[in-house]
């Protein structure tokens, strides 16, 4: 028992770093050696999916790009996934974001490679709206008139000069949108577009956002949901589009595997050595 | 040298500098950590400049003659005021448009677009076995929060299933965060190995 305390008071005592050094290791080792560790996919995101796969050639998605770089890992995938899967089906889009920090890059980036990929023609296969301050007032005006929005979009060309945009006015005129977000902009989609618009969505958010979501799809507010990098990666598997989410998923079992060991290991210690601290 | 390149290894070089916070504060990391608040500042207001002020106020104002935009124009510009201390009462008049604007729309929003459905789907539900979880944790948790009489009895008893139920959240949300913190390592880890020395393909 002594000796058990020992062990347990030198680890209580380790310096953290080597945690950290652990945890660098255990990202690292399965991105270059892959274990292909099973991945599920759970009915949120089959819903999603399905959702997406019901719509009409020519029906017209609005995809958001609500989210940061600093969260690309979860998001940009989904982003990936999710253009990948509309331009295969022949779906027009028109994209957005509604945060000013670094999205309209990261956006343009992923239409301009996915759109060269499936041979889309911008305009008419297309539209990039770009972004715009004050989701509250971007989300609600949008329902009235989208050029009363945004006159321009995000290459100056006058909304109506864009074919696309000749017969998409508001969200009447819009069949789903996807969103694709980090942020509370999630919550404006449903409650201010949904509830008063009745258009049908669905969500891919960062993991840290998607317990609360989960009560949207009680209340069929959103029809599916993507719940951080795991629900990136099913939405790639899903789309047969195997990419960085899928990639990372065999690093995060790792990783959660050892956060476990650690809890329960903090926990045993915590225990074994409160005892003997309390009868000293 | 490409400049692809370039900027790959800058990247790589702040990803490290700010991961080198790990192993103790350092001059890398302040450097990193102030270049990226002063580029995302410049960056912002170069947005604003363009989205906003340019394309919804200065474009249609003075090239397509819509003078009933110069009223948010003035309402914007008395926002200034505030660096003043004379004349700041006069931003007032542009806060008490945001807030009453912003009241009004959450009041709405929350009501039709929150509350109403949400407490129509947890009752609904009622009939199957999650429902009906999910009602006694509804209820227990809102007795929780109900602080007018004290926790005794069979109110204390329901209390304390709610804290059972708050616990539980807070542990799904817990992992969720977990899952979330690791994904943006995994993802710096990629682009170290992928993008910056093509370790991985």
């Amino acid at each position: 028992m002594n000796s058990l305390f020992k062990i347990f008071s030198s680890l209580k005592a380790l310096d953290r770093r080597y945690i950290f050094l652990l945890i660098g290791v255990a990202v690292i080792l399965p991105l270059i050696f892959p274990l292909g560790l099973p991945l599920g996919v759970t009915q949120p995101s089959l819903d999603l999916y399905n959702r997406v796969e019901s719509l009409k050639e020519g029906s017209v998605v609005l995809l958001t790009f609500d989210y940061y770089p600093s969260t690309l890992p979860e998001t940009e995938p989904m982003s990936y996934a999710a253009l990948r899967q509309l331009f295969k089906k022949n779906i027009k889009v028109i994209t957005v974001t509604t945060i000013p920090l670094g999205a309209l890059s990261v956006m343009e980036n992923v239409v301009k490679n996915v759109a060269r990929e499936y041979d889309k023609k911008y305009g008419t296969d297309y539209v990039n709206l770009g972004f715009k301050y004050g989701y509250q007032a971007v989300l609600l005006g949008m329902g009235r008139r989208i050029a009363d929005i945004f006159p321009m979009d995000a290459y100056n060309n006058k909304l109506e000069t864009l074919p696309l945009m000749q017969r998409v006015k508001n969200y009447k005129d819009i069949d789903f949108i996807f969103i694709v977000s980090d942020n509370a902009t999630v919550d404006y989609w449903v409650s201010l577009v949904n509830a008063q618009f009745g258009t049908p969505m669905g969500a891919g958010v960062t993991a840290v956002m998607a317990p609360k979501c989960y009560s949207f799809l009680q209340t069929k507010q959103l029809v599916g949901l993507l719940g951080g990098m795991k629900g990136a990666a099913e939405y790639e598997k899903l789309t047969s589009n195997p990419g960085r989410a899928m990639l990372g998923m065999d690093s995060q079992s790792v990783i959660h595997f050892a956060i476990i060991f650690f809890v329960v290991l903090g926990n045993l210690g915590y225990f074994a050595t409160r005892k003997k601290e309390v009868s000293k | 040298m490409s400049w692809e390149f370039f900027g790959t290894t800058l990247a790589a070089f702040f990803t490290l500098s700010l991961y080198s916070f790990l192993y103790k504060d350092n001059p890398f990391y302040k450097l990193a950590e102030h270049i990226f608040a002063g580029i995302s500042a410049g960056y912002y207001v170069g947005l604003i400049w363009h989205s906003v002020i340019k394309q919804q106020l200065w474009t249609p104002l003075f090239n397509e003659r819509q003078y009933l935009l110069i009223i948010p124009g003035i309402l914007g510009l008395l926002m200034f005021t505030r660096f003043f201390s004379k004349v700041s009462w006069l931003s007032r008049f542009s806060l008490a448009f945001v807030v009453g604007n912003t009241a009004g729309i959450s009041l709405i929003r929350q009501l039709h677009g929150m509350i109403l459905p949400q407490t129509r789907s947890t009752f609904l539900n009622v009939a199957s076995f999650s429902g009906l979880v999910m009602v006694l944790g509804v209820l227990s948790t809102l007795i929780y929060f109900y602080f007018s009489k004290e926790h005794k009895g069979a109110l204390g008893a329901v209390a304390k299933l709610g804290i059972w139920f708050i616990m539980i959240s807070f542990g799904a949300s817990f992992g969720y965060t977990v899952m979330a913190r690791v994904s943006l390592l995994i993802g710096r880890a990629q682009f170290l190995l992928t993008n910056w020395l093509h370790i991985i393909k």
